[in-house]
């Protein structure tokens, strides 16, 4: 097991990668929100969801956080009538990708919370560091 | 003369309060974890406790102690507990805030006693 104050230094920066690539996941569904399909009658962009899980470190002896999928969304898609559209099937049935900007808006508010969260503590270790550092400067 | 074991004590806290910290930063990072519940360290008080439960030794026929006043079992681990409840941001901030608390407070406990000993080997001089 290894300095408590380094453990938490490393936690805190599992965590502020498990959120940044949650944010990268929203702007990925945020860019394909109108994204259809190559081929006619085909499938459009499926909205990606991240899962996390807590892993215990036996380095570090507490459980650090790690991004274990990305992960299609299952919700069935909608179907917007374009017979234009490239992607239009027989009927001139376009399906439309499962995003929901209002959804995407409410994770990505989470997404920088939870960052700034990990942030804090980060800051915090290092405050805490200094003080220990300061008694030998002028103990 | 007894040993004084003021800085025994104030490290033996530093260490808890950093032990503590590492729990919180894990709850932190895990907020968004489904099925995480938080996990706390064993309150200090605990280790108080522990730490108390020797008395001195006037005869040759008392049992020895082996472990002497605030010195406590030593550097073992804090049992880190799963509290079983989910883990909500603003109680965590609220616990790493008091920890940053108690960790200046260590500090300057420490500062203090070592300012204490500097004055009195410099009066001696």
């Amino acid at each position: 097991m290894i300095d408590p104050l380094r453990a938490a230094t490393q936690i805190a920066g599992a965590g502020l990668e498990a959120q940044s690539t949650r944010l990268r996941v929203v702007s990925e569904n945020l860019a394909n929100a109108q994204s259809t399909a190559k081929i006619p009658g085909g499938d459009p962009y499926q909205r990606k969801m991240v899962t996390f899980q807590s892993e215990f470190d036996r380095l570090i002896g507490s459980s650090s956080v790690s991004v274990t999928s990305i992960g299609g969304d299952p919700t069935p898609f909608e179907v917007e009538y374009d017979p234009g559209n490239p992607a239009a099937d027989a009927d001139g049935n376009v399906k439309m990708p499962n995003v929901n900007l209002v959804i995407e808006m409410a994770d990505m508010r989470e997404a920088s919370r939870s960052y700034e969260a990990n942030l804090q503590m980060v800051k915090q270790v290092r405050s805490m560091t200094t003080m220990m550092l300061d008694l030998l400067r002028n103990g | 003369m007894s040993p004084v074991h003021l800085f025994a004590l104030a490290a033996q806290h530093a260490n808890w309060v950093s032990v503590r910290q590492t729990a919180v930063t894990g709850n932190i990072a895990n907020a968004n974890t489904p099925g995480y519940s938080a996990l706390d360290v064993e309150p200090f008080s605990a280790v108080l406790n522990d730490t108390a439960a020797t008395m001195a030794r006037t005869a040759a026929g008392h049992f020895e102690m082996v472990r002497d006043g605030a010195a406590g079992s030593g550097s073992a681990p804090w049992e880190v507990r799963d509290t079983g409840t989910q883990v909500a941001l603003d109680k965590e901030l609220m616990k790493a805030d008091e920890i940053n608390r108690s960790f200046a407070l260590d500090t300057s406990i420490l500062r203090s006693f070592h300012r204490m000993l500097m004055t009195s080997l410099r009066s001696g001089a």
